[in-house]
């Protein structure tokens, strides 16, 4: 009963947060809700299936990309360029997964972080494409109707409804057969391959899936700021993704959003101090894998946690 | 394709090999992916420069300085950092490195600033003439040294009791322990062994790349696909998927396109991993550090 008053309590704060502030501060806030829509996919292939992967910002690019694009050059709207986006980046999720289905451990480590590079140096080079390193600007804002999602206030709601939507659509495969299954592999590959789980399939629909909630992220963060460049979709992104699993609590539902909301609001509250506080970012990194490896989620007692 | 061409990229993949070298005596002796290993190579070019600039040696004792002090940083990165992370997951291991990696490269941002700075070279900028192309001597000299320290790691772990050690606790720690190596300070030993490792990379591509920062990630990047190209875990792989890389990186960038150069490396790097992922030597334990 405490833990659904808890959620209440959370939910009603979370609702009306655009009441009680405005401008800056909202913004970090939907830049920590796009953060968290990749962690929480990101999480299904890390926290659940045992896969890391160090190139997870190629699909928040490619999601970014190809929104931006149809709805610039073609004049397509969020809400046709949204789809889209998610089956390109869940496509080239899908031929990822492929050659590293047979991978494990730091061969598929440097497989994503080498597909990470490609398409970093693919979005800063084809200039008659993507436009180069001066980026895709002009990109419109998400409108329903007549109703345009332009102010920090208006896209909060947009950001939360696709975090809450992806958090559902988490939990669900989390508490699914897939996600048993999933949980399988990442426990023991060849005691999973002997019972007859189909490891093949599920690796390929974890690295698919989370490739498609990573350009589905790419896709808000493109028409939330108007403005893409490479620059947004470097290696450091990925590691950050990948910390942010890490510090929530690899393999639960909402330690990647509690991650998110942490490691997107610091930085921005201390822009000034940039170095120093990137250099306390990664002896934190080093703590946080030495210390707490199963992330904030490992400091709850284990009866309380869901 | 020019000797000259084949001669820089010879050079540039030395670098790279040395910089796979440091990484892979780490890896078969704790089974760490030292994502900071670029980081290690950029804070060993600092030292040189500190040493030069701010200790006011000249090149070569700033080089030895460098290692005196590179014994320090990398016995103390072992015990805080290294030590602790020996043997656990593979995701604890990549992530507490990189953590590692960002807080080196931000220290150096913060105490040397963002700005990149020249090393001259041991070399000089001179020219040799053979076989009637115009060779620099620095390319030379940076092959030279990179066979003259292969070759010495080679001795020293297969002559010296201590390099035999350090193999006998890469190869079989508790074998290792039963016959009373001192397993966890021969890791260390190995540790700071690839730290020196690193300074004289990062000495040897100063001059080349500039000293700066960032100048980590892609000479750790490279160094990566040269281990997988040569074998992980090989030390001759080391050297022949270094050398591979850095001269498929000039020939790519020559002829085909400099701006997609990193594309074709690591889509070189991806197809050895799905097609033969043993690289040239093979992951095979025997012939581990």
């Amino acid at each position: 009963m405490k833990a659904r008053y808890a959620w209440a309590a959370i939910g009603v704060i979370a609702v009306s947060l655009p009441l009680l502030t405005s401008g800056y501060v909202l913004y970090v806030c939907n830049l920590a809700m796009i953060f968290a829509v990749i962690a929480v996919g990101l999480n299904l292939l890390v926290g659940y299936g045992g896969q890391v992967s160090v190139g997870h910002a190629a699909f928040f690019g490619i999601g970014a990309y190809t929104s931006a694009l149809l709805c610039v050059d073609r004049g397509w709207s969020f809400w046709a360029a949204l789809p889209a986006a998610a089956l390109v980046s869940g496509l080239a999720g899908f031929l990822l997964g492929l050659p590293a289905l047979r991978l494990r451990g730091h061969y598929l480590i440097l497989v994503t972080l080498g597909f990470g590079e490609i398409v970093r140096v693919i979005l800063q080079n084809w200039q008659a494409f993507t436009k180069g390193p001066t980026g895709i600007g002009g990109i419109p804002p998400v409108s329903l109707g007549n109703f345009a999602f332009v102010s920090e206030g208006r896209f909060f709601y947009l950001a939360l409804a696709f975090l809450v939507v992806a958090i559902a659509v988490a939990h669900r495969i989390a508490h699914s057969r897939s996600g048993r299954e999933l949980m399988s592999v990442r426990d023991n590959e060849v005691a999973a391959e002997l019972v007859g789980v189909d490891t093949t399939r599920v690796k390929l629909f974890a690295f698919t899936l989370s490739a498609v909630f990573a350009g589905v992220a790419g896709s808000l963060y493109a028409h939330m700021s108007g403005f893409i460049s490479p620059d947004m979709f470097t290696f450091e992104v990925s590691v950050a993704a990948l910390v942010m699993v890490m510090l929530g609590g690899p393999g639960t539902v909402f330690g990647p959003v509690a991650g998110a909301l942490v490691l997107t609001a610091l930085p921005e509250m201390l822009r000034e101090f940039k170095e120093l506080y990137l250099f306390f970012y990664g002896i934190g990194i080093l703590l946080l894998a030495v210390f707490l490896p199963r992330g904030l989620a490992g400091l709850i007692p284990r009866g309380a946690r869901r | 394709m020019t000797l000259q061409l084949l001669l820089n990229g010879v050079a540039m993949g030395c670098i790279y090999a040395l910089v796979a070298l440091g990484f892979v005596i780490l890896y078969n002796a704790t089974g760490i992916i030292n994502f900071a290993q670029g980081e290690i190579v950029a804070t060993g070019a600092y030292l040189c420069l500190f040493a030069m600039s701010g200790l006011g040696f000249s090149l070569l004792p700033a080089l030895g300085a460098a290692i005196l002090m590179m014994l320090v940083v990398a016995a103390g990165l072992f015990v805080l950092a290294y030590y602790p992370l020996r043997d656990r997951s593979v995701l604890v291991g990549v992530v507490g490195t990189i953590g590692v990696g960002i807080a080196l490269k931000n220290l150096l941002h913060l105490v040397a600033g963002p700005l990149p700075h020249p090393l001259p070279s041991l070399f000089g900028t001179g020219q040799v003439d053979f076989a009637g192309a115009a060779m620099s001597v620095q390319s030379l000299g940076i092959i030279g040294i990179t066979l003259l320290m292969f070759a010495l790691y080679f001795v020293y772990t297969h002559f010296t009791s201590v390099g035999i050690r350090m193999r006998a606790a890469a190869q079989d720690r508790e074998m290792a322990r039963m016959v009373g190596i001192p397993v966890s300070r021969t890791m260390c030993l190995t540790f700071v062994a690839s730290g020196l490792i690193a300074t004289l990379a990062g000495f040897l591509a100063a001059p080349v790349v500039f000293i700066s920062p960032d100048m980590g990630l892609p000479l750790m990047l490279k160094g990566f696909i040269a281990i997988v190209i040569g074998g992980f875990g090989s030390i001759p792989g080391a050297i022949v998927g270094g050398i591979f890389v850095g001269v498929l990186d000039s020939v790519v960038a020559t002829y085909l396109s400099s701006a997609y150069r990193d594309v074709f490396t690591f889509l070189v790097l991806i197809s050895v991993i799905v097609l033969r992922p043993t690289g040239f030597f093979g992951e095979r334990v025997g012939q581990r550090i």
